[in-house]
Parts: C-alpha cells; structure tokens; sequence
C-alpha cells in the first residue's frame, strides 16, 4: 500500500514537471508572437529552400496607432512589401501598388487562446537548448508535430526580447524543407523611420496609392462549399469573399489552420484558360495545387506537404443550394 | 517460429534477430503467410469494423499509381537518367516501406504514407510568379504570421532564377 502512494506521488510529481514545462513552452509562443508586433528592429535575413538562397532586410517599426513593416530583397530584381494594420503594398511593374486591405481588429493581433490549444493538441513543443543567431543569445523551441501529417517546426528566440531570430521547418526526416535566419539584426535604438509618417500613407495625400480594386477587403460570407477529407487536427478560421489583385470577380477563401500551419482554399469562376494550371507547384514550405471544378478553378495553397494539399482540394465540392 | 514472428510484432526482438527474420519472411513463403494472418489477426482485434487484407498488394498499386512530377523541364537526357535512378529508388524505398508499415499497422498508417511518399517525390515544379497573389492572400492568415512576423511574407514575392 505504502508503495502504491509513493508510485502514485512520483507520478503525480512527473505529471506537474511536464505540464510545467509545458506551459513554459506556451509563455515562449506568447512571447514571440508579442514581440513579432511589438519589437522596432530592423535587420537582413537569408530565407533558403532547396539550392535558392536570397537575402533581404526587414525593417519594423511600431507608432501609437499601429506596426509598419518593410521588406525588401537585396539580391535578384527588386522585390518590396510595405504593411500596415492590414493593408499591404508589393512593388509591381515599377510602382507601388495596393494589394489587399483586410479588416484588422485590434491595433496588434495577438496569439488567440483557441491557437495555442489547437497549437498545443497538434504538436508537442519542447525546448531544445540554447544557441547562438545573429551574435544573440537564443532559446530553441521545436513543434513536432504528434502524426506523420504535418511539418516539424524548430524555432530560435532571442532570449531577452522574444524576436524570432532564426525559423526551420523540417520535414519527416528531420530534413530542412526552407529556413530563414538573421545575419544582423538591431533591436529598439534608432531605426530609419523616414519612410512611416502618416503622410506617406493612404488617404493623406501622396505617397502610397489606395487601389479601389482592394480597397473593401473581404466580407464574411457561407459560400457553400465544403472541404470532406480535412486533416486531423484542422479547422476553419476564416471564409470570405474577397477581391483580388488581377481577378474580374470577388474570390472566395477559405482558411483551415492547425494552429502552427494553414491551408487556404481559393474558389473562382474559370474562365477558360485556366489549360496550363493543373497541377502541383512549389516553394519552400508552400505548397500549391489546382484543379478546374464544376466551371470552378480551385486552388489549395498552404505550408504543408504536398500530399496534404492534393488531399484536401480533391475534397472540395459544392453543397450549397 | 510462430513464437519469434509474435515476438517481432510485439518489438520484443533484438535489431539484428529482427532483421535476420524479416529477410526470412521476406523469402520464404510460408512464414510471409504466418506474418500476414499475425496481422490480420492483431487487427481484428484492435478495429473489427476495419481490416486490411493483404495491405502490401494495396501499398504497392497506390504506389504506382502516383503521379512523378518531374521538373524543371527542358532539360530531357539528363531528366530521363535521374527519372530512371529516381523510379529505381522509389522502388527500393516501396520495399521499405512496405516492410515498415507491417511492422506497424495503425490507424494513422496511411496518413504517415502520405508524408514517406511526399518525401520520395522528385521536387515538383516551383510555383509561377503569377500565382504570388494566392501566396500573399494566403499568408495574411496563415498562424505563421503570428510568430515571424513580416519576414514569411518573403515567400509571396520570392524569384527564382531560372524563371526568365
């Protein structure tokens, strides 16, 4: 008897060391995605997938009313996304040019608390030692994912200020599928700020156009169609209808997400041309797949394996009126 | 004989024994005949309601018939040399895995098939330029955001070199 109560105290000490440290894990992610929002830093960074390695700067910046974001590349033809509070700017055809505007809630998004539980249930996060990035010093968190579904995660956080430093995602072989790691980066201090102002913004004049085309965002709307064969662990966050840069009529999209990853599936009238798109494509992570349904293109893009975007959009059909 | 085959499926079974039987069920038979009703058998018991027969003839026919992307294209002998070395591995790594999922047939079995497999693809095509505006309408909700920041946003406008 008196060996059963210790067994059961030793098991109950072992149950509260893992949920200790799990919840360690957790605080890290909230961490990290605060101080994705919330850090000003500006720094260069090298993003790698297969033999392609390019490297661009980021500088991030945060005002009283919101984040400003830029990215620019620094090798191959100029590339640059400029974001603020849900509306984004791409550098296309020599010019600046407007290409979404989302309804933001909230001046930063934050981790949401159903995340970390879909977060937390899909994977098993753990720390993994200490390492240097960048010249900082840095806490190792990976995702593995609990099935054979889905990518492994490993992440580097700058141990002071929570800025993810440096971010893997790993395939079933623990093989690297796409990188991106700081080389330098400066956090807070003096960062270049010319470029912010409100005047540079939409609305205030010169400076960034706002495209109609874009410019009402997505609405939220029950399209009708449903996705049969979605992967353990996947739910819908989002189904709008939505504008899109070069499309004549609004798109629909519907978002699925595990808490770490997500698939989109984009639903739109084909209209004809559509001979050349069949198929499966890819880059880094990202993987893309379309197929022309019922006089519809759709497509499934997400940070998943291939197998998983041929699975779902093969699953997709109509069940509206 | 029938004691060690039980053994294996329990992974009771040392590395080397475990490899020295595999080879023999893989030879011989009528031990591949006790393998697959010690199977059989462990499943009926676990999922009445869902029993494989003969899971490898089934692995082997989905193995074949999926798709081998091949690309970039334009570049035909040597692509047709790495398709055949590549088919040769796929049919290797069938082997294996065909093997692995005997040793351990569970619900998921299929759906971890699915990530073997994904590894076993020759690189797919890279996604087309024109296709960055899915990238981008993607990435705005895509959790990654959250923990990145702008910089997974480099993947919507991300060049290849060989695309002019």
């Amino acid at each position: 008897m008196r060996v059963c109560v210790a067994l059961c105290g030793l098991l109950l000490v072992a149950a509260n060391t893992y949920a200790g440290e799990r919840q360690i894990s957790l605080d890290w992610l909230k961490t990290v995605a605060f101080a994705a929002h919330q850090t000003d830093y500006s720094g260069v960074f090298v993003y790698q997938y297969d033999n392609h390695v390019e490297t661009s700067r980021i500088i991030h910046v945060v005002e009283p009313d919101s984040e400003y974001e830029k990215l620019e590349s620094l090798d191959g033809p100029k590339r640059e996304i400029i974001r603020h509070h849900g509306q984004i700017w791409c550098y296309i055809n020599h010019k600046m040019v407007q290409v979404d505007s989302q309804q933001v809630h909230g001046r930063f998004p934050s981790l949401l608390p159903e995340q970390l539980s879909a977060l937390s249930s899909n994977y098993l996060i753990k720390e993994a030692g200490m390492e240097r990035v960048a010249g900082y010093p840095t806490q190792v968190i990976m995702f593995q994912p609990k099935d054979g579904l889905r990518y492994a995660y490993k992440i580097w956080a700058h141990t002071d200020s929570g800025l993810l430093l440096k971010a893997a995602v790993l395939g079933d072989k623990k093989q690297v599928i796409e990188q991106y790691a700081f080389t330098q980066l400066q956090i807070g201090g003096n960062i270049d700020r010319s470029w912010v102002g409100a005047k540079d913004f939409a609305g205030h004049g010169a400076g960034l156009p706002v495209s109609p085309e874009t410019a009402m965002g997505g609405t939220v709307i029950n399209s009708g169609w449903v996705v049969d064969a979605l992967p353990a662990g996947f739910k819908k966050t989002r189904e709008i209808q939505r504008p899109m840069r070069g499309k004549h009529a609004p798109v629909t999209q519907i978002v699925f997400s595990d808490g770490l990853s997500a698939i989109s599936i984009f639903i739109e009238p084909a209209d004809g041309d559509e001979d050349d798109v069949d198929g499966l494509s890819s880059r880094g992570a990202v993987n893309l797949y379309h197929k022309v349904l019922d006089k519809h293109l759709i497509t499934a893009v997400g940070e998943v394996p291939p197998r998983m975007v041929m699975q779902v959009l093969d699953s997709v059909r109509y069940n509206g009126k | 004989m029938k004691k060690e085959i039980s053994a294996l499926m329990d992974g009771e079974l040392f590395e080397d024994e475990a490899e020295n039987l595999l080879d023999q069920i893989k030879r011989d038979s009528a031990t591949h005949k006790d393998w697959e009703i010690y199977h059989l058998i462990g499943d009926v018991l676990r999922q009445p309601e869902h029993i494989h027969c003969d899971l490898s003839e089934k692995v082997r026919e989905r193995m074949q018939d999926e798709p081998t992307v091949l690309a970039p294209r334009g570049r035909a002998v040597k692509q047709k040399v790495r398709a055949v070395a590549l088919s040769a591995v796929a049919s290797l790594a069938a082997v294996g895995v065909v093997a692995w999922m005997s040793l351990q047939v569970s619900p998921e079995a299929a759906s971890q098939m699915a990530m073997q497999q994904s590894a076993l693809r020759p690189a797919s095509a890279q996604i087309q330029p024109k296709s960055n505006d899915y990238l981008m309408a993607h990435q705005e909700f895509s959790p990654s955001i959250d923990m990145n920041g702008g910089a997974s946003y480099i993947r919507t406008v991300s060049y290849s070199t060989d695309e002019k």
